[in-house]
């Protein structure tokens, strides 16, 4: 069961050294970073080391931080560099979703039969298409659609303009769309 | 069209000034092809909203705590390190200097005049190469090397620490 008290409430307790209380903002926290890491990771073991050391910097940092943004876009901006260090230190290919290796994995990952795409989940469909955008569209997307946080609060935690987190939320949500229609073809008109 | 389709993300995000809320709102009621466009975007901006996230590990929380706890229970020996064994031995160092200087003045027969001249005589300074052997330097060499590699590994551990930060 998770704690009632806000985020602030749950730092101050953590401050005072109480660590228990850092223990529930992990668990109020931790799906989203998470998911976030898995943008830019592709895989839920280097996702979760990423969510772990992002975790455990917000502690070490927990003093520094001020209040004058949420606790979420203050935690995201440390997912965002933690990931990007991360990308720097893997050479994780960020190349375009236009490359052509990536077509034939696609192609591969997406041959379905009718019954397969039913029994799947628009979610499913959903979370798979954006895993093939780059690291920067997907966490935008997932930042603005599950993160609850406004263009603002991106482009804080992005360290951008909220200007280019509007084009550039615009420029995903178009690619996501292709992404969906190249690998459902027929039934992403029933998705989107 | 693409200018069309910004407006109508802006419309759905809400974004839009009352203003252009409204002209927006007017252009979907009459025009069929815009109508089915915001359509489309609203139905796939929803299916966005209602998209489920990852869940991590079971053990999850527990590693981080646990990774937490490790790193908070080095703290307090750092600490002792720092405070209480360093001052220690600058006490030390600081004492033994004072306790020589004080045996040094104590030595010096302060009612001479001519102080400079009876300096060669009173003190006789010992051989230096008497203590300046091979083991002597040999130790002296080994000393520095050691607390040269002690001092860069502090600092590199240092530098690594505010890395991480």
């Amino acid at each position: 069961m998770q704690s009632k008290l806000s985020d602030i409430e749950l730092i101050e307790q953590t401050l005072a050294g109480n660590q228990s209380a850092y223990t529930d903002l992990v668990k109020r926290h931790q799906r989203f970073v998470f998911t976030l890491a898995m943008r830019f990771a592709k895989g839920r073991e280097d996702a979760e080391e990423i969510a772990q050391d992002c975790f455990i910097k917000a502690y070490r940092s927990l003093a520094s931080f001020q209040g004058q943004s949420k606790f979420s876009t203050w935690l995201y901006s440390i997912v965002y560099t933690t990931a990007m260090t991360f990308l720097r230190k893997k050479r994780v290919a960020t190349d375009s979703i236009d490359d052509e290796n990536i077509h034939i994995q696609i192609e591969n990952h997406s041959g379905y039969d009718v019954n397969n795409v039913e029994n799947k989940s628009k979610s499913f469909y959903l979370n798979q298409a954006i895993e093939q955008l780059l690291p920067d569209d997907a966490a935008i997307i997932t930042l603005f659609y599950k993160g609850e946080q406004s263009l603002e609060e991106i482009g804080q935690a992005m360290g951008m303009e909220a200007n280019t987190v509007k084009v550039k939320l615009f420029r995903a949500r178009q690619r996501l769309k292709e992404k969906l229609e190249r690998n459902l073809k027929h039934e992403v008109k029933e998705l989107i | 069209m693409n200018n069309m389709e910004e407006k109508l993300w802006e419309y759905i995000d809400g974004r839009c000034t009352p203003d252009e809320q409204e002209s927006i709102g007017a252009l979907i009621a009459e025009d069929e092809s815009i109508r089915l466009k915001y359509n489309q975007l609203l139905r796939f901006s929803q299916e966005l909203s209602a998209m489920e996230i990852d869940e991590p590990p079971m053990a999850f929380t527990y590693n981080v705590m646990e990774a937490i706890r490790a790193e908070e229970a080095q703290k307090p020996l750092k600490a002792s390190i720092n405070k209480r064994i360093i001052m220690g031995i600058a006490a030390f160092f600081v004492l033994t200097i004072f306790a020589l200087l004080v045996y040094a003045a104590a030595g010096i027969q302060w009612s001479s005049v001519n102080i400079i001249s009876q300096i060669p005589s009173v003190s006789k300074l010992p051989e230096a190469n008497n203590f300046i052997t091979r083991p002597v330097i040999m130790g002296f060499m080994f000393f520095d090397v050691i607390l040269g590699l002690f001092l860069a590994d502090t600092y590199l551990r240092r530098k690594k620490s505010t890395k991480q930060l």
